[in-house]
């Protein structure tokens, strides 16, 4: 007689695959035409993106789609405003290369803001990994108890079609991040689905195939920066204290409608503190999801072109500080204007080993750009103390130059006094003084000719100089620039000592 | 190998410090150049405790207690897997492969031998005549940092190239490009706290290793551009009371000259420069240097450098140009040098401002730019006083008895023309003088008048209505306008412009 066999015989597995339960792609679902639409934009050679490929791009929308049906979100996104598969692979590729660049530059990044007064405390480049993490093993646990089987083998087959497309790609220092992500294969497909269900998020951000040259431990698969949902235009600006929730956080398209939208009602009504705050909220958006592109270059430099106009400098420096960042990664936008700023700035700060810095990273293309000559012409000029040239200069300023040299004329020309007053003797017209400090009314304004002197009077009063002014018989009003000399050297000395500089002697 | 023990039994006789300190050093001996190599030979990972211990505890030539022998132990062991290490990467290097010299992990190890000297010296271990111990790992450090930092540059660039990513900048951020020197620094930081908290008394103490670990900080950050940190060191110096830590001459010369150097420039970056001229004034006498000793080169560098800030800090500080004599015993600095004092004296703006832009880097490197560029005020006073120089004398006082010899004067009054002509030839631009229709900018010159007044070079005032200075002669010593006939001879009007320079 023959026992039973004391086993069970089973089919061996040919694949690795699990029969799928759930069809990937359900074909049963009709497409709406909205949908169609959006594929056949995507397949559109006019919108086609340089070093995107056809099957990478193909890939994308699979996923795109295919995320879009399992979470019920056909019909409800808006096929027409979506970004194609090549824009959000682009976005993804900026983002990861941005993201994975060395974590001091991040942080230097964030650094000002988070040490400006209103700054949002949220540090994205240290909490954001944590969260990250936490999410990762938290959802880990949950997933591996709750996630029923079916589920489970159809993102686990899912991730390995687009994992098998992406070994292709990957350098040998990938291998590493490969192996730390095989590692957790199975559960973090789970906690990805989770995390794009819970933000209702389509276009996950897969790793990326473009450069990576930090460690793994850096970027934790698929889970990348923070993708907001929030459609909203305007946003006020508050400050962070923990990390912020999707929906509070406006993503990239939506943003770049806002910063339009500021820009015009700047324009329109000059309200600044309303546009400040939007600005604030605008670059915290930004900031917390790793944006670096020129969006942001772009917000930085219209809100440190609005700072300066309301001379809120605070502002400004931090503007410039973060332009100064942004501008090494090269993402264009105003550099000409901004470095003569930045040497205006400087030159307002009396900060002479920061001067040092800046000729020092000056490249001869730079100072080709007559933005910077200027500037550098202004440096120049009061370095000297030639302040006949500084004045000339002053009227010239381009850009937006004049608000800055507004902040240090006052000093200079208290500068120029003093001098004036030691040598000139024994009295010096108005008028001269009027045209030598640059107090000249617009030349538009023809019809008031002596506001400029008047000006000049109000200046010479306003620092004690009352007393030496004259009129003489024939209209003409002298100073007695010979007896001002201690009163003027005075001011001067005063004006230079607030901002703790060395006077140029 | 054996030089080895022996150099360290002797230096253990006799307490010898800077023998001692041969025996860790990365560099062999010139007696033994094979020293390391064989080093290395002489054991294996395996064996290497216990050859260690029987050279170090066994040894009859030596007489170290059991704890110190164990000390010892630590740190050759260190030492062993860094021989490793530095001959592979040495082997790289020489064998043409300058990529694959592995520089990191050599700081590394070197890291290792810092480590155990140091905790050598917390527990107490060593004696305070060992501390060339302490320089030579210091030293090395920074080096070895310095020699890994450009080797991860190297690689990131190469690696960028492979995998096309143009943003250079980025990858190669300053805080990645000096990560290992940055390291460095800390650890430099660790020994100079490690020597300051020494309580020992004066005779047998560590801080007698302060002024070069202090001046190992100075060339660290000054490689990483931070003076604020330098700054710091400098005041936890100061900081020391009277008693407890010895004057600095007390130190070893070459301590001391580099000291003054760096505290030196410390002072001229940030703009004290009476203090930095005494100090860099003082290293420059001190300095071991004679022209006719053509053998040291290293320490005419060292002159170099100190010229170098010297320089300016004069220029500044009392307007004194170098002469040629001192600026022709270095080529370096006859090149640097020599055509700016030269457009000074001889007042010629184009070659002052082509002088400048010639060794712009230099200068903006060197943080000197702008210190020279003040250089340009000078040059203006002395144009200014070729002008009233030129202007002659005034027609002597009518009705002036005959026989009495009536004193020279000098005309005074000089119209501000004559002064916008000299600047014309002088070379100045025709956008800055020029009033653009071809005549003169007036007030422009007399601007520039003013502040050459306002600055104590000249004395005297302008009258507007007159179109003229007036330039006070009241003061002026009647001996100096005989002497500034003597224009050519260079040598007189150093001499000249000190008088006047003291005068005014």
């Amino acid at each position: 007689m023959q026992a039973a066999p004391a086993y069970t015989a089973v089919a061996a597995r040919h694949t690795l695959q699990r029969p799928a339960t759930i069809p990937i792609k359900p074909q049963k679902v009709s497409w709406s035409p909205n949908v169609r639409l959006y594929v056949q934009r995507a397949f559109e050679p006019d919108n086609a993106v340089q070093g995107i490929d056809l099957p990478a791009m193909q890939d994308k929308l699979k996923v795109v789609i295919t995320n879009a049906a399992e979470s019920g979100q056909l019909e409800t996104i808006d096929w027409s405003q979506y970004p194609l598969p090549q824009h959000l692979i682009k976005e993804d590729r900026d983002r990861a290369a941005v993201y994975g660049a060395h974590d001091p530059l991040l942080t230097n990044i964030n650094v000002p803001i988070m040490s400006s007064p209103a700054g949002g405390a949220y540090s994205p480049g240290l909490s954001s990994k944590k969260r990250k993490n936490g999410d990762l093993e938290m959802s880990d646990a949950e997933s591996r108890d709750i996630t029923p089987p079916g589920k489970r083998k159809n993102t686990k087959g899912g991730l390995e079609d687009r994992l098998t497309g992406k070994n292709k790609n990957q350098s040998k220092k990938e291998k590493k991040a490969e192996a730390f992500r095989a590692r957790d294969l199975g559960a973090n497909a789970e906690v990805l689905e989770k995390r794009r269900q819970r933000f209702g998020v389509v276009g996950s951000p897969e790793p990326s195939s473009f450069v990576r040259s930090r460690s793994p431990s850096l970027e934790t698969p698929s889970s990348g920066p923070l993708i907001g949902t929030c459609q909203k235009l305007e946003k006020s600006y508050f400050r962070l204290t923990a990390p912020p929730f999707p929906e509070t956080v406006r993503p990239l398209a939506v943003l770049e409608k806002a910063l339009l939208h500021i820009r015009t009602k700047w324009k329109q009504e000059h309200n600044y503190s309303y546009t400040c705050d939007q600005l604030k909220s605008l670059r915290q958006d930004l900031t917390v999801q790793h944006i670096k592109n020129e969006l942001t270059v772009k917000t930085y430099e219209v809100h440190a072109r609005i700072a300066l106009e309301k001379k809120d400098l605070g502002e400004y420096n931090q503007c410039q500080t973060q332009l100064r960042a942004l501008y090494k990664l090269k993402l264009g936008g105003k550099q000409e204007e901004f470095t003569a700023y930045r040497i205006l700035y400087i030159i307002f700060t009396c900060n002479r080993s920061d001067m040092n810095n800046v000729l020092a990273d000056l490249t001869p293309a730079d100072k080709q750009m007559p933005a910077v000559q200027h500037a550098l012409k202004v440096r120049a000029a009061l370095a000297s103390g030639n302040y006949h040239k500084f004045f000339r200069l002053y009227r010239d300023a381009p850009f937006l130059g004049p608000y800055l040299l507004d902040m240090i004329i006052d000093r200079e020309r208290l500068a120029a006094m003093a001098a004036i007053c030691r040598t000139y003797k024994p009295d010096v017209s108005l008028h001269f003084l009027a045209q030598e400090l640059a107090f000249n009314s617009d030349d538009s304004d023809g019809s008031d000719a002596d506001a400029g002197p008047r000006q000049c009077l109000d200046f010479l009063c306003h620092h004690g100089g009352e007393s030496f002014i004259e009129r003489k018989e024939d209209g003409d009003v002298r100073f007695a620039a010979g007896r001002a000399t201690a009163v003027f050297e005075g001011a001067r000395a005063a004006a230079f000592r607030g901002i703790d500089a060395k006077p140029r002697k | 190998m054996e030089a080895l023990w022996s150099d360290f039994a002797l230096a253990q006789r006799t307490s010898d410090g800077y023998l001692l300190g041969t025996t860790i050093s990365p560099e062999p001996p010139k007696s033994d150049p094979a020293r390391l190599y064989n080093f290395h030979r002489w054991t294996n990972p395996g064996s290497l405790q216990t050859d260690l211990r029987y050279k170090l505890q066994y040894n009859p030539n030596l007489k170290l207690d059991k704890k110190e022998a164990n000390t010892w132990l630590d740190i050759f062991t260190a030492y062993y897997n860094f021989t490793t290490t530095l001959l592979a990467a040495e082997e790289a290097k020489n064998a043409q492969r300058p990529r694959e010299a592995d520089w990191s992990t050599v700081y590394e190890s070197w890291k290792n031998v810092l480590n155990a000297v140091i905790r050598a010296y917390q527990n107490e271990m060593f004696e305070a005549w060992t501390i060339p111990c302490l320089y030579i790992v210091g030293k090395y450090l920074r080096i070895f940092a310095i020699k890994a930092d450009d080797n991860a540059a190297l690689a990131q660039r190469d690696t960028d190239v492979a995998l096309g990513v143009h943003d250079e900048d980025m990858s190669n951020s300053s805080s990645s490009r000096n990560e290992k020197l940055e390291d460095a620094a800390r650890q430099i930081g660790r020994i100079f706290a490690l020597c300051l908290g020494d309580r020992s008394p004066l005779d047998d103490s560590r801080k007698w290793a302060l002024y070069y670990i202090a001046n190992l900080s100075f060339k660290t950050y000054f490689r990483l551009n931070s003076i604020s940190l330098s700054k710091n060191i400098l005041r936890s110096l100061q900081a020391q009371a009277p008693g407890e830590l010895p004057e600095l001459s007390a130190f070893p010369r070459a301590h001391q000259v580099t000291f003054k150097y760096y505290s030196g420039v410390i002072d001229f970056l940030s703009e004290d420069y009476k203090a930095a001229e005494e100090k860099l004034l003082a290293a420059y006498e001190m300095c071991l240097y004679s022209p006719t000793n053509t053998t040291t080169t290293t320490t005419s560098r060292n002159r170099d450098l100190i010229l170098t800030y010297l320089i300016p800090t004069k220029l500044l500080t009392s307007g004194l140009l170098p002469t040629i004599a001192l600026l022709s015993s270095s080529p370096n600095l006859t090149h640097l040098f020599q055509p700016i004092a030269h457009a000074i004296k001889t007042a010629n703006l184009s070659a002052f401002h082509a002088a400048l832009a010639a060794n712009e880097e230099t200068f903006i490197k060197r943080r000197i730019y702008l210190t020279l560029e003040r250089g340009r005020d000078l040059l203006l006073r002395n144009l200014f006083r070729k002008v009233f120089v030129a202007g002659g004398y005034e027609p002597s006082a009518a009705g002036a008895a005959e026989g009495v010899v009536t004193e020279k004067v000098r005309r005074t009054r000089i119209p501000i023309r004559e002064f916008a002509a000299a600047l014309r030839m002088a070379g100045m631009a025709e956008e800055e003088i020029g009033d653009g229709e071809g005549g003169v900018d007036e007030e422009g010159v007399e601007c520039l008048l003013a502040n050459c007044v306002y600055k104590n070079y000249m004395k005297g005032y302008i009258s507007r209505d007159h179109d003229l200075i007036l330039i006070s002669h009241l003061d002026d010593d009647d001996d100096d306008d005989d002497d500034v006939d003597d224009d050519k001879d260079d040598g007189k009007l150093e001499q000249q412009k000190r008088k006047m320079s003291k005068k005014w």
